[in-house]
């Protein structure tokens, strides 16, 4: 390995050589609940249920490549780690914003590059990652937070992240101290417990003669009822409130037998159980044997209980034997004695059982659900519009100096 | 004062979306000079608000349309009293103004003798019951009427959101149903940001396109495949992006992606040093389009792209096949159609590619409250459909040892070892004929020989479609 020509990796951007090498952050996918990001460092391992990996195996390889494991048991996949996959991957220190309400207020607030923008507070960086990303390369995030030790936490990420040119961390109470910053920014996002308290000092921090957007996330009507309050007694106009879910799909292939096909099936279960009953051999060892063939009326069910999910289709339906008519072929399986491995001995239920399967192959239909549970609100999204005419004295200051200036000239009107 | 961008000020010749109190939004072009009429509300001169800062609302006031920065007073406390609806009965009466008065008003409002303002409270004070209303009754009333009466406009700045919006709202079906939210879900899942490379399928009129340009902020490349004579990307042309961002946007189309083998080169065509006046400008036209599409199959060809987004009318998974070999790896494919429905066979086909790690199909809710103090609530209608997306990982499928059971590992461990055997006896064979072999390069020999083992026995067609099963399970 040239040490010189390693890239430096940044979550802002991709890598142009899209390879793996010493230093960087990989996302190991292993499935979709079971993510972890990891720094590669050679002579280490990540090691997990799925086995052993040596982060020198890595090195090299593009990103998105399929790794197996040393002891042969898993595998996973190198993901470059995105902002969104940060989202999923990183440790809570807080409750942090997920993609729906992520990418609802990114829209709204207009985010490209070369914006500068300030957040409040941190918490755990989530949002922090996907708005640095929007804003790179010449744009600048202003991040506040009240807690030093999740201060020095976000740090360090955003200097392993490649984050830190761009992204001004501080440690600061904002609705006690304010922001301090004045006509410096185009949009500003609020996640705090008392948003209205920090409305006074965001109106400053906007660039003054342009127009700009503030949106504060409140899980409470309560909160959102005193914020609208405050915005609207500094000018802000063009209050709305929005919520954003995202409804994640479950998506399964089921079967649906016709009650034609159904009933051909229960006749072909009936007929075979009509040719057994003279015979002299025990029904319990026979169903054993057979499985699933012989199972009598239960079979429909069975098989429609499986709905198999689309993963197995392809082998369930590999597995299945072409679609047979019934009936008469099954004097020739008799003759030919076929397929069907015959465990048992050569009694004479051998016979029914050469009967090739009745298999009926449903029409499989692809459908989709929606999980029994998911999430149902995260927080309001309030938004409201800075403009070059909200500067100036709040309502109420204008008030009392109307107040004031007609108490004093009130004798010398004209 | 900070600097302003050329972007920040309303400019002659652009697109501008002008609401109206009524909330409906009208587009219209902003010609230096012109007067735009906004029917009952009134008529402004463009050259009052061209070169002044986005966002302020202008009041039209007077009978040559004056118009001047509007300040809204805030909305205002609702305040409790013991009113209630117990004596309010449908009567026209109430309103003692009648049909020809409020005409009347109106007109006067038109030629800029009266304020909006001044209509809403002689409506107010005419009417009877208005004071036994309840508070919110109240409050309801006068925004009702303001919506009818106010003369104030807002110039909206034509951004992603804006935009689709206001396609959104006034025909959904142009930009194939796709909804703000949906729409920053693509932009996010897509990761698009400032110098990226992004492979699109747009059947949305560009609503996608003008979108993710304006995430790139004139870095970067978008390659849009179209059919037909045009790519039809009309919504690009209301952003009133800058030729740096409108140069990111590239087209080709499918039918030109490979070179038809009768297709020639202008220089074949013709001769230039023969050419004058007429034909030479031709030929120069030509040449033109013919290095266009040049330069977007060789961007094609290149691959590496860090994003395919597909939102077409024809089957995805036509498309995919096609397109996926350009992607670089671990970058997301995304295909967005207006029904689910369209989706799901190509979500099946999705989890049974190789190439694609964990699709995902999800479909977005959004509702938007009123918010006022002490008057919050969801509206009362809220948006169907807004699309819906389907998100997967481009990976590089590699068939792994896990697919291995344990005697075939044990079968390849043994192979492994026998064809390392075989490479030192030939080393030792040939370091004897040349003495001047080295010993420390041995080990490090045999290392690799291990790993060559490893990789041929891999390669073996049943245990990758073992691993791929193995992959979907997790």
């Amino acid at each position: 390995m040239s040490e010189t020509a390693v890239e430096k990796q940044s979550f802002a951007t991709y890598k142009k050589n899209n390879t793996i090498e010493e230093g960087d952050n990989v996302v190991m996918y292993l499935s979709k609940e079971n993510m972890s990001i990891i720094r590669v460092k050679d002579g280490e391992y990540f090691n997990c249920k799925f086995g052993s990996y040596k982060h020198s195996d890595m090195i090299g390889l593009e990103y998105g490549t399929k790794l197996g494991s040393n002891t042969g048991r898993g595998f996973l996949y190198l993901l470059y780690p995105t902002p969104e996959l940060w989202t999923l991957v990183l440790p809570h220190r807080t409750q942090i914003l997920y993609i729906a309400d992520i990418s609802f207020v990114m829209n709204y607030l207009n985010l490209k590059p070369g914006m500068s923008m300030i957040e409040s507070g941190t918490g755990s960086g989530s949002f922090s990652h996907s708005i640095a990303r929007t804003l790179a390369p010449h744009g600048h995030l202003y991040t506040f937070e009240y807690h030093q030790e999740r201060v020095n936490a976000a740090k360090k990420e955003f200097e392993e992240h490649g984050l830190s040119d761009m992204v001004t961390l501080r440690c600061r109470d904002v609705c006690k101290d304010g922001f301090e910053l004045e006509d410096k920014v185009d949009a500003i996002f609020l996640d705090l417990p008392a948003p209205w308290e920090a409305v006074a000092s965001a109106k400053k921090a906007f660039k003054q003669n342009k127009v700009g957007k503030i949106c504060t996330f409140s899980p409470c009507i309560e909160q959102i009822s005193r914020t609208v309050t405050a915005l609207n007694e500094h000018g802000f106009v063009d209050i709305q409130m929005y919520e954003c879910l995202i409804r994640f799909n479950e998506i399964r292939v089921i079967p649906m037998w016709t009650i034609d096909e159904a009933m051909e099936k229960q006749r072909a279960i009936e007929k075979k159980r009509k040719r057994a009953t003279p015979r002299v051999v025990p029904a319990d060892n026979n169903n054993a044997q057979e499985g699933e063939s012989s199972s009598s009326s239960g079979h429909i069910n069975k098989s429609a209980k499986v709905e198999p999910s689309v993963d197995d289709s392809n082998q369930s339906s590999a597995a299945a034997t072409p679609n047979s008519t019934t009936g008469s072929e099954m004097e020739d399986s008799v003759s030919t004695t076929v397929s069907t491995p015959v465990i048992g001995s050569e009694t004479t239920a051998s016979a029914a059982e050469a009967e090739p399967r009745e298999r009926i192959e449903p029409k499989n239909v692809v459908v989709t659900r929606l999980p029994a549970e998911q999430r149902g609100h995260t927080s309001y999204l309030m938004f409201a519009t800075f403009t070059p005419a909200t500067q100036g004295p709040s309502l109420t200051e204008t008030k009392a100096a109307a107040a004031a200036a007609a108490a004093s000239s009130s004798a010398p009107a004209k | 004062m900070a600097a302003l961008n050329p972007t920040d000020i309303i400019n002659a010749g652009e697109h501008v979306f002008i609401k109206m109190p009524s909330d409906n939004v009208k587009c219209i072009v902003l010609k230096a000079g012109s007067s735009v009429s906004l029917g009952k509300f009134g008529t402004f001169k463009a050259n009052d608000i061209i070169g002044h800062a986005w966002g302020n609302s202008y009041e039209i006031y007077d009978r040559d349309s004056k118009t001047r920065v509007y300040h809204p007073e805030g909305i205002s406390e609702v305040e409790e009293t013991a009113n209630n609806n117990r004596e309010i009965v449908d009567d026209p009466t109430s309103q003692k103004l009648t049909l020809d008065d409020i005409k009347a008003l109106k007109s006067e409002g038109l030629k800029g003798e009266l304020t909006g303002e001044e209509i809403v409270n002689k409506l107010k004070e005419s009417h009877a019951t208005f004071d036994k209303k309840t508070a919110y009754s109240q409050a309801k009333y006068l925004q009702k009427k303001g919506k009818k009466f106010h003369k104030v406009f807002t110039p909206i700045k034509p951004t992603a959101y804006s935009v689709n919006e206001y396609f959104y709202v006034r025909n959904p079906s142009k930009i194939r149903d796709i909804r703000m939210d949906t729409l920053s879900q693509l932009l996010s899942y897509s990761n698009v940001h400032s110098g990226c490379k992004l492979l699109v399928v747009d059947d949305t009129q560009g609503m996608i396109v003008s979108a993710l340009a304006e995430r790139m902020g004139g870095r970067g490349t978008i390659l849009g495949l179209y059919d037909g004579d045009n790519p039809h990307y009309d919504i690009v042309k209301y952003m009133n992006f800058n030729q740096e961002t409108l140069d990111t946007i590239k087209v080709l189309s499918w039918l030109r992606i490979h070179r038809p083998a009768d297709e020639k080169t202008p220089d074949e065509m013709q001769d230039v040093t023969q050419l004058t006046g007429k034909d030479l400008e031709g030929y120069h036209r030509r040449l033109k389009a013919y290095n266009i599409v040049e330069e977007s199959r060789k961007i094609l060809f290149e691959g590496n792209f860090d994003a395919l987004i597909v939102a077409s009318q024809y089957q995805p998974e036509s498309i995919l096949e096609k397109l996926l070999p350009y992607v670089a790896g671990s970058r997301p494919v995304i295909v967005y159609h207006g029904t689910k429905e369209a989706l799901l066979e190509t979500s099946t086909w999705m989890r049974r590619c190789p190439d694609l790690l964990a699709p995902q199909l999800t479909e977005s809710w959004l509702r938007k409250s009123q918010v006022l103090p002490g008057r919050t609530h969801p509206e009362m209608s809220t948006w169907g459909t807004g699309g819906s997306l389907l998100t997967a990982t481009k990976v590089i499928d590699q068939p792994v040892q896990a697919a291995l059971t344990k005697r075939e590992r044990l079968a390849m461990e043994k192979k492994n070892a026998e064809a390392k055997k075989l490479k030192r006896a030939r080393e030792e064979a040939e370091s004897a004929t040349s003495s001047a072999a080295a010993v420390g390069d041995i080990p490090d020999e045999a290392v690799e020989g291990e790993e060559e083992g490893a990789t041929t026995t891999m390669t073996d067609g049943a245990d990758e479609s073992r691993s791929i099963k193995r992959a979907k399970q997790e």
